[in-house]
This record gives structure tokens, C-alpha cells and sequence, in this order.
């Protein structure tokens, strides 16, 4: 029946926090087996958005579905058929990478064998097994990140929710995070991720929402968004920066 | 926290005259901060108000019985109750953060390590900003009745110098809280001496028996010159010197004041220079909690590596994951394991003083030795392990406070409420189960009382399964983020009061819900040996899962305003 149902559908999410409005009605449909890139300036609002389609923070308004189910009506089949790396958020990092990944895996109610296996194929993959016991508050920001990503695929969902997911990647390790969500996308999987990085959402996403001022401006498939200009043309155009006439900041150049 | 440091802080661009950052710059990034706390949360200003009535009450109270002496013109009580009084004070300012409250660390060091202070500045400044405070403001109030007194006595000279004498006991309170936090914090996050850490936390503590027994004693035998004798000698230390100057004069002996205030004056910036030395290593050392340890290879899969030895035996699904990483947390977070070494000394030592105070006091006044333990009672043991047992329990009123927006990982996965308390509930016990049968064992062989030891265990277990219960929904309803400093002693403005408040909230709670056993103590007589303990046990646990049970319903219904609650604000 998941079949029918687009991966992740948010009808009228809204959310202030006192007096500032941060995300002020979304609505979005990703498609079963999309790349989605979810796009913003800082402070429009992505966070919050991800925030409460995943179950973190309740709305003010809105639903979100995951594959037909209420993540606020019914999270325990939402929530299950999701994997979540958020940002800014910490790990529980006073375990060492295969500590974390075996609490992840059994807190979701997995097979102690299955996690064991499942937990040292993914640390090989990612690089993190000559990390041995470090614990994870020592990891540099890009193996934070990794494990991270680690601990939202362990159990295999079907929808896969990342915030920030490049952010302070080297390039190494970024390209390696990218191999990993096109396989997981080419299995069947689909991926909502959140960044404010042309390039990557160019390169990998097959549809792309800008947000802005806690709305989405723009919404389609890479192609409708982007059509004949570049991304970041768009983009600007669609938040409206303003740019540096040279005159202010002369103090700079001495 | 992450206020705009437009104005006082930010210290001019290199370029043209740089103006001078001082103290007044500290003191208004402060107040700024405390404002903009308070900003759109009512709760908070209420709370706040609450707390500053409760504590100028109290500082009511303090101010009358220190101005006694000059009001009633009783001039020999004056050097009493300013020796007294002030070194109970100082004692309570040195010892009362390390083990209840914590120090408000509003401006946190940490976020000054960038800008260009000298290490001189940046003491003085956190300094001043340190004085800004409830705490300090009440204490001002009550200490000011040992300015009353000296000026009745001794009249304007005498009272000028209590002036004095007061402001600089004052500093020296404040000084002395922040330096032995400050160097403990110190110490707790180093892995290598945090042990010795541990060690003298306990001196600490004992060094409250010898003057509870001093205490009790003179106050018993109420021998006026020999009481007059030890206040003349607490006079002179660094206790009693700055509370004691004014009275000197009064009393005629000018010449003591100057030198009182001398003592005081060097003794705060001793403090001060052991302070800055600590704070230099809270400030690089903020980022991370230490090398990596000494870490083995692997040993065995993920799973094997999640569960500690004493887990051993839970079973490898949700509960056993979320015990496993409990105790590991209890261990390796440096603020739960703080806790922890509080429980333990706390735990042996207030027993132990209450128990034992009367009887040495007994073979002092040269009585036989064998009534020496006249003094307890089961009731009092009971009472006293009642206390041992709320203490260990409100450990948890914050519990999820420790984890942070770490927490989010619960969150995410749906871990049901109720397994989620039960799971926290059994990782503390581990540790402090083990830590209640000591003190019961240790104090029943001093009393030499073995046939209490079933009435202990039975009271503190009944207090610690009660304390539980209620903790397990003061920590859903009434959580608070604490800061994500390395000071495992820190806290968020304004959560002083509310973390006083809720902590006694719940200690008092919890202690009414296990009374029963007081009561049955005094009532059944020698009966109730035999039945305290399976009695405690029973009324422990039952308390313990009522209290997940409920409490987990309600975690159900507020996880993700649990987890904004105890996300810092950034």
C-alpha cells in the first residue's frame, strides 16, 4: 500500500517560536524513491521544517506523513520507517562509534546479531574502524557526521531525513557520503535532505524545494526549478540578497 | 547564551586606542544576559521573584540574629555570634556549591578565550559579575546585622570598620565558592587526578564532623569562656576575621581590626590567584574532556562492546541498550559522575555526624564508653536515612537534563515512556544501590548496632524507590537544559532558583512518602527490626515502578517538549 503514498507528505506545517513566525504553513510531497534537496539561506526555516516532519518538535498546524503514516497520530509505524540525522543536535557521545551504533540499532528494537554485522559493515565502509574505541565527543566533524549517518541507516528505513548532511565534510569523506545515499536511493530507498550548497544538491538531487521566510518560493524536479539558468542563479534570485556596493567595509583593505 | 557582545566585551579593533575593558563591562554583560533570559519567559520572573522573597526572608532572619547583641546591648555574646555566624557562612559559601547548588556561571570563561584579556581583567571582571547575584544579595542583608551590632556597641568608629569588614567577608565568600568549584571542575575533568578529586571532596566533608561535635559540645555544656575561646581563635582565621573586625574595636582592641581586615584582604587574593590559575585550564580546556584513553582494540562486535560487565546480564534488546548506555554515562559524563562521588560522600558522612555527634560528645564529657551510643535511636537512624536515601534519589530530577539534545536520539527511535524510566531508573541503582548498602553496613559496625542494619537498608531503600517515583516526574515536567561547559558544577542563569526550588520540592516529597517508616520505626519497637527491611524493599520498588508507570504516560505525551526543554539555547 506504501506504494500509493508519496515518502514524505507536509500539509501546512507551521511553527512560531514567541513572536517570530519560523516556518509559516509548508506544504511538500517527496516522491517514493526521489533525491530530494531541500534548500534555504540560514535561519529559513529547513530545520524547523525537518524538525517537525521527523517527530522532534511538535507543530503550532499541519500533518506530516511518513509513506501514508501521521508521524503525531501514529509515530510508532512513522517513526520506524524512518532514519534521521539532525544537526546541531548532539550524539550520545560518550560512547565510542560501535557503542553508539549497537544502542541505535537495539533501541530500534533490532536483532543483536543483525546489529553487530550491520554495525561493523558500516563502520569499514565509512572509514571509522581505525577510530577503535575513541569515543565519539573526540571524532573531528566529519566523523561526527559519518557516524551520524551510520546511526540513521542502521536499521535500513525507507525514508531517510538528513539536516546538513555536508556540512563540515572534507571532500573525502563527502564524496563518500554521496556514494552511499545513491545507492541507498538506486535500492529503492528515498533521501529528504536539507543545505545550502549548490553544487552538491546540482549534482545529486533529482527534486529540489527552495525555502525561504519559513515558505517554499519554488518546488519540482531539478529540471522545472533550475530550467535553462544555474541553481544559484535561482536561488538568489528567489531569497533576494543584496550585494556589496564596495563602498561600506572600506576599513578592510589597508 | 549566545548574546551579541556588541558593546562591553568586544574590545576595539586593533587599530587607534583600544578602550580599556574593566569590571563595569562584566558587570552589564551580566545584568544583559540575565535580561534577555527573563525576556517572553513569565515562568522565569516568577520563579525568579519567588526566590528572591524566599532568600531575603531568610537573610531576615540572618540579619536580626546577628544584630542581637548590639540591639539587646548583650555585649558578650557579640564576638559569639560574629564568629560563629560568619564561619558558618563562609563554610556554607565554600562547601554548599560543591555539593547542592552549583555556581551560576552565567558568563562562562570558556567564550572569553578568543578576546584579547589579560588573565587580570578577566578575573577581576568575573568577579565582579560573580557578585551580582541573588545569593550574594542575601547574604549582604544578613551579614549587615554584624554592622548594627558593632556600631551599638563600639559607635561610629567601630561600625565603619564593621563596614568594612563585612564587604570584605562578603568577597571573600564569593571568592573562595568560585576558586574550590573552579579547581574541583578542574580536577573532575582530568582523568588522571579526578580520583583525588574524589578523596578530598570527602576531607572536605569530614571537616564538617569535627565541628558539628565542637559545636554541639559547647552548645551543651554552654561553658561561655571556654566558647568565647574557640570564637577568639575562629576570630583570627580567615572564617571569622573579616565578621569579627568591627566587634574588636567595639570591644576596644583597635589595633585587631586593621590587621582582621589585612587577613582578609590577602586571604581574598590568594583565592583569586588560585582561581585565575584554573580558569586558564577551564577555558582551552572547554572543547574536549581529554585525550582519548588508553583504548583497547576491539573486543568483540558492537553490541558486546555496548553492554559494561555489571549489564551483563540484561538482555540484548531496548531496555538492556538503554541500561548499558546509562551506566556508561553515569561513569564517563564527568557531571553524573560528580553526582555520583556527592551521593557517596554525602551519603557516609551526614549519617555518621548525626549518629556519632552525641555519643563522642558523651565520652568527652568523661562518661563510660559503653553509653556512648545512648544518643541514637532507630528513629533517628531511620530520619537519617531517610535523608541518604532522598539525596541518592533527587540525583534524578534532572536526569534528562545530563543528556542534553542528545536525547533526540530517544525521541527519534519512539522509545515508549515508561521503558525509558524504568531503563534509568535500574542504571542509577546499579551504582547507588551498591553505595546504600555500604553506608548502612559502615554505620550500623560504628554504632555497633548490628542488628539495625535491616531498619537502615529498609528506610533508605524505602526513600530511595520513593524519591524515584517522584523524581521521575519532576524530571519530565520540570526539566532544565544545563549548559554544555566542561564545569560539571555549572548552571544556566535563573535555573538556580528554579533547581533550588524543584530540588526541595522533591526531597520533601519524597521524604513524606517514605515517613511510614519513621513512624513504624518509633512505633513497633523491636518487632520492626525484622520487618524493616522486606517492608523497605517492598515499599521502595512498588513506589519506584508506580512512578515509571505513571510518569512514563506523561513522557509519552511531552517527548519533544521534553527535548526542547533540555536543548541549550545557542
Amino acid at each position: 500500500m506504501t506504494q500509493e503514498h508519496p515518502a514524505l507528505a507536509l500539509r501546512g506545517l507551521a511553527k512560531r517560536f514567541d513572536t517570530k513566525v519560523a516556518v509559516a504553513g509548508v506544504d511538500l510531497d517527496v516522491p517514493a524513491g526521489s533525491f530530494y534537496g531541500l534548500l534555504g539561506p540560514n535561519g529559513a526555516g529547513k530545520t524547523t521544517t525537518l524538525s517537525m516532519a521527523v517527530g522532534l518538535l511538535r507543530p503550532d498546524a499541519g500533518q506530516a506523513r511518513v509513506l501514508g503514516y501521521d508521524v503525531w497520530a501514529d509515530p510508532v509505524r512513522a517513526k520506524g520507517l524512518l532514519g534521521v540525522m539532525p544537526d546541531g543536535v548532539r550524539l550520545f557521545d560518550r560512547l565510542s562509534g560501535a557503542e553508539l551504533l549497537a544502542y541505535h540499532g537495539l533501541l530500534r528494537g533490532m536483532d543483536p546479531a543483525v546489529v553487530e554485522q550491520r554495525a561493523a559493515e558500516l563502520l569499514d565502509v565509512l572509514a571509522l574502524t581505525d577510530a577503535g574505541r575513541t569515543l565519539v565527543v573526540d571524532y573531528s566533524a566529519g566523523m561526527k557526521k559519518k557516524i551520524g549517518l551510520a546511526c540513521a541507516l542502521l536499521h535500513g528505513p525507507r525514508l531517510l531525513v538528513l539536516d546538513e548532511p555536508f556540512e563540515a565534510v572534507d571532500p573525502v569523506s563527502a564524496a563518500l557520503i554521496r556514494d552511499i545515499l545513491h545507492r541507498y536511493v538506486t535500492g529503492g530507498g528515498t533521501v529528504v535532505f536539507s543545505s545550502h550548497v549548490m553544487e552538491v544538491v546540482e549534482r545529486l538531487c533529482s527534486h529540489v524545494a527552495i525555502l525561504a521566510d519559513g515558505t517554499i518560493k519554488r518546488v519540482g524536479t531539478l529540471g522545472q526549478v533550475r530550467g535553462d539558468r544555474s541553481l544559484e542563479e535561482v536561488f538568489v534570485e528567489v531569497v533576494g540578497g543584496r550585494t556589496a556596493t564596495g563602498e561600506e567595509l572600506s576599513w578592510l583593505s589597508r | 547564551m549566545a548574546v551579541p557582545v556588541t558593546e562591553p566585551a568586544a574590545p576595539a579593533a586593533p587599530a587607534g586606542p583600544a578602550r580599556r575593558v574593566a569590571a563595569p563591562h562584566f558587570v552589564r554583560l551580566k545584568l544583559r544576559v540575565l535580561g534577555n533570559n527573563f525576556r517572553g519567559q513569565s515562568w522565569r520572573i516568577a520563579l525568579f521573584v519567588v526566590g528572591v522573597l524566599v532568600g531575603l526572608w531568610f537573610a531576615t532572619g540572618g540579619f536580626f540574629a546577628l544584630a542581637a547583641p548590639g540591639l539587646a546591648g548583650e555585649p558578650r555574646y557579640a564576638l559569639l555570634t560574629a564568629a560563629f555566624g560568619g564561619g558558618l557562612l563562609v563554610l556554607g559559601w565554600l562547601l554548599l556549591p560543591l555539593v547542592f547548588f552549583g555556581v551560576d556561571e552565567t558568563l562562562d570563561p570558556a567564550r572569553f578565550a578568543l578576546l584579547p584579556l589579560t588573565r587580570r581583567t578577566l578575573v577581576t571582571g568575573l568577579f565582579a559579575a560573580a557578585l551580582v547575584s541573588v545569593p550574594v544579595l542575601t547574604t549582604l542583608v544578613a551579614v549587615s546585622g554584624l554592622v548594627v551590632t558593632a556600631g551599638a556597641l563600639g559607635g561610629w568608629s567601630a561600625g565603619l570598620v564593621a563596614v568594612a569588614g563585612v564587604a570584605a567577608g562578603l568577597l571573600l565568600c564569593v571568592a573562595a565558592a568560585r576558586a574550590v568549584t573552579s579547581a574541583f571542575a578542574t580536577m573532575l575533568r582530568s582523568r588522571r587526578v579526578r580520583d583525588l578529586a574524589a578523596v578530598l571532596l570527602a576531607v572536605v566533608a569530614a571537616l564538617l564532623g569535627p565541628l558539628q561535635i565542637a559545636v554541639l559540645a559547647a552548645v551543651r555544656q554552654a561553658d561561655w569562656d571556654r566558647l568565647t575561646g574557640v570564637a577568639r581563635v575562629i576570630g583570627w582565621t580567615p572564617f571569622g576575621a573579616p565578621w569579627t573586625a568591627g566587634i574588636d574595636v567595639a570591644e576596644g582592641r583597635v589595633w585587631a581590626g586593621p590587621v582582621k581586615l589585612l587577613i582578609t584582604v590577602l586571604t581574598i587574593g590568594a583565592l583569586l590567584l588560585w582561581w585565575s590559575r584554573s580558569l586558564e585550564s577551564a577555558m582551552v580546556g572547554a572543547a574536549s574532556a581529554g585525550p582519548a584513553r588508553d583504548r583497547r582494540g576491539p573486543a568483540g562486535g558492537a553490541v558486546a562492546q555496548l553492554f559494561p560487565r555489571a549489564v551483563g546480564w540484561a538482555r540484548r534488546d531496548r531496555f538492556g541498550a538503554l541500561v548499558a548506555r546509562e551506566c556508561r554515562y553515569w561513569w564517563r559524563d564527568a557531571r553524573r559522575r560528580a553526582n555520583l562521588i556527592t551521593i557517596a560522600v554525602v551519603g557516609v558522612f551526614v549519617p555518621v555526624m548525626v549518629n556519632l555527634g552525641g555519643s563522642r560528645l558523651a565520652t568527652d564529657g568523661g562518661q563510660a564508653f559503653g553509653e556512648a551510643t545512648a544518643d541514637s535511636s532507630p528513629v533517628l537512624v531511620s530520619l537519617s536515612m531517610l535523608f541518604v536515601g532522598v539525596l541518592a534519589s533527587v540525583t534524578l530530577a534532572n536526569q534528562f537534563g545530563f543528556d542534553g539534545s542528545a536525547y533526540a536520539a530517544n525521541v527519534v527511535a519512539g522509545v515508549p515512556g515508561r521503558l525509558e524510566l524504568r531503563a534509568r531508573m535500574t542504571a542509577f541503582s546499579l551504582y547507588v544501590v551498591p553505595i546504600l548498602g555500604v553506608v548502612a553496613v559502615v554505620l550500623a559496625t560504628l554504632l555497633e548496632h548490628p542488628a539495625w542494619l535491616g531498619v537502615m537498608a529498609g528506610a533508605l531503600l524505602a526513600a530511595y524507590g520513593s524519591g524515584l517515583a517522584i523524581n521521575a516526574f519532576v524530571s519530565v515536567l520540570g526539566a532544565y537544559a544545563l549548559p554544555e561547559t566542561s564545569n560539571p558544577f555549572a548552571m544556566n542563569t535563573g535555573a538556580g532558583v528554579a533547581k533550588s526550588f524543584l530540588t526541595l520540592l522533591s526531597m520533601v516529597a519524597s521524604a513524606a512518602a517514605a515517613v511510614p517508616m519513621v513512624v513504624a520505626a518509633a512505633l513497633l519497637g523491636d518487632l520492626w527490626l525484622w520487618l524493616a527491611l522486606p517492608v523497605g524493599v517492598a515499599h521502595g520498588l512498588g513506589a519506584a515502578l508506580l512512578g515509571s508507570y505513571l510518569a512514563g504516560d506523561v513522557l509519552d505525551r511531552r517527548q519533544p517538549e521534553l527535548l526542547a526543554a533540555v536543548t541549550p539555547r545557542r
